[in-house]
């Protein structure tokens, strides 16, 4: 169990944009993989660093980010699916000694992040943002400082939404907690203004947090939730990438806003909206060479 | 290492605990966007990584670490006295902020559930009692004296009690801790 079921082989720079101390850093540690995996790890780690950089913005900042890759052997393949959460069972013994079924939920998949951050620590001192690939096709993932995914189809894209919390201070932007179905308690938000930079409850065109990003010719609020009981059901009435102020986010069906009716922060498998790029971009630009 | 108290602010606190409230300001200027950056960014190429442990609400800082590395620029340093949410400051010697960052609350006692599909739903459900890390990382100039963590408190009764992603409250100091020198 733990460190004595694996060893920690080192690191390569698999996208290299320049001396760490200048560049924002990206580390995907491996979980869960045997020693005659570790070829497997480095394409899942070089497709992990493929799809986050054709992703916007980061297409446009590639300048600006360096991706390690940390091998990190474990005695064997997986990670622990307990039969509590209707799982199979499985202990594999890895170094990390990740596990589905967090807190009783079943794709909770989280391993132990002290570790994780005391060995990236150790070999990529610069770090900014931490990945835990877990070698399992059960879909699960989580987010904190060190934000783990699997190898599920929706892996990649649960990392990637968890890096817009963890590195950008992004909220969730759907307007419900459990699910639409069955809420109860989240009809209207406080009026307290958020401070994450992609939801607000301040509906006033001249001086909500994206005006500068609103047409005058779209409407403010662009969406508004007629019962508050339920999430809105209605289509967008605007065209895609419309930005205004779409009613429902932050786990509330109303009194609260986000920018544009879909992004990433909202459903897994979609681009970042205007006003969440917007604030990676500012971010990562002192990250670009000069 | 621990979160030390300082000596100018004898309410601060080691852990997570009722403390004094962030600094309130206009209401206009609460109003202003926070994503856009401030002119208030690192002026050198040296960072502290903090990072601390929490266990429910108790938070703790394990350990003060320098590096040379860029950071991302502040997020507006004025502002937030009514805000809700989480973040992290650097306080000047005359409790001025300097840095600012604005963070997911990493001592959610609540997770987030992934769809099998990426088209699927993401949901959240209650997860009490969690425990971990996270890393918090400040520019260390020399100009910073404290660094404190601010956090909004939870409603007590109701389908929101408890739960820090439903809290509607403004955020309160919760940690105040030296900067090593």
């Amino acid at each position: 169990m733990g460190t004595s079921d694996g060893q920690v082989l080192g690191v390569t720079k698999i996208v290299d944009a320049g001396p760490p101390e200048k560049r924002w850093n990206i580390v995907i540690v491996s979980e869960g993989y045997r020693s005659d995996e570790m070829a497997q790890f480095a394409t899942d780690a070089k497709q992990f660093a493929d799809t986050l950089l054709a992703a916007p913005p980061f297409d446009r900042l590639r300048a600006a980010i360096n991706i390690f890759r940390v091998d990190v052997t474990s005695t064997e393949s997986g990670a622990k699916d307990p039969k509590k959460c209707n799982g199979t069972g499985a202990k594999p013994r890895t170094y990390f000694d990740a596990s589905f079924c967090a807190n009783g939920i079943r794709r909770l998949l989280i391993g132990n992040n002290g570790r994780v951050t005391k060995v990236v620590g150790k070999l990529v001192p610069q770090w900014h943002m931490a990945f835990l690939a877990v070698n399992s096709p059960v879909s699960g993932g989580s987010g904190g400082p060190v934000a783990t995914f699997s190898k599920s189809t929706a892996g990649v894209e649960i990392a990637i939404h968890e890096l817009g919390h963890t590195a950008f201070g992004l909220a969730d932007e759907y307007e419900y907690y459990g699910g639409c179905s069955s809420d109860k308690g989240h009809d209207k938000h406080s009026k307290t203004e958020p401070s994450q930079p992609n939801i607000t409850t301040n509906k006033d065109r001249a001086t909500t947090k994206w005006r500068d990003l609103i047409q005058a010719t779209t409407p403010v609020p662009t969406t508004s939730n007629a019962n508050c009981k339920n999430c809105d059901p209605q289509p967008s009435p605007v065209a895609v990438g419309t930005i205004g102020l779409f009613e429902g986010a932050d786990y509330f069906h109303c009194g609260v806003y986000r920018p544009e009716f879909d992004c990433r922060m909202r459903n897994i498998n979609r681009p970042f909206c205007a006003v969440c790029q917007q604030v990676i971009v500012k971010k990562l630009t002192p990250f670009l060479p000069v | 290492m621990v979160a030390r108290k300082s000596s100018r602010k004898s309410k601060a606190r080691k852990t997570a605990k009722k403390t004094k409230p962030a600094k309130k300001t206009s209401k206009t200027q609460a109003r202003k966007t926070p994503a856009k950056a401030s002119k208030t960014s690192p002026d050198a190429n040296k960072a502290m990584r903090l990072t601390f442990s929490y266990d429910g609400d108790d938070i703790k800082l394990v350990s003060q670490q320098r590096t040379d590395m860029i950071l991302p620029p502040s997020d507006t340093v004025k502002g937030y006295g009514s805000y809700k949410g989480f973040w992290a400051e650097v306080r000047s010697g005359s409790d001025k902020t300097l840095y600012r960052t604005v963070m997911h609350n990493p001592t959610k006692n609540d997770a987030e559930v992934f769809p099998e599909s990426p088209d699927g739903e993401i949901s959240r459900e209650p997860a009490p009692k969690r425990k971990g890390v996270f890393v918090v990382l400040v520019p260390d100039t020399g100009k910073g004296d404290d660094v404190i963590l601010c956090r909004s408190a939870t409603e007590t009764k109701g389908p929101a009690s408890g739960l820090h992603s439903l809290a509607g409250k403004p955020a309160k100091e919760i940690l105040r801790l030296k900067l090593k020198k």
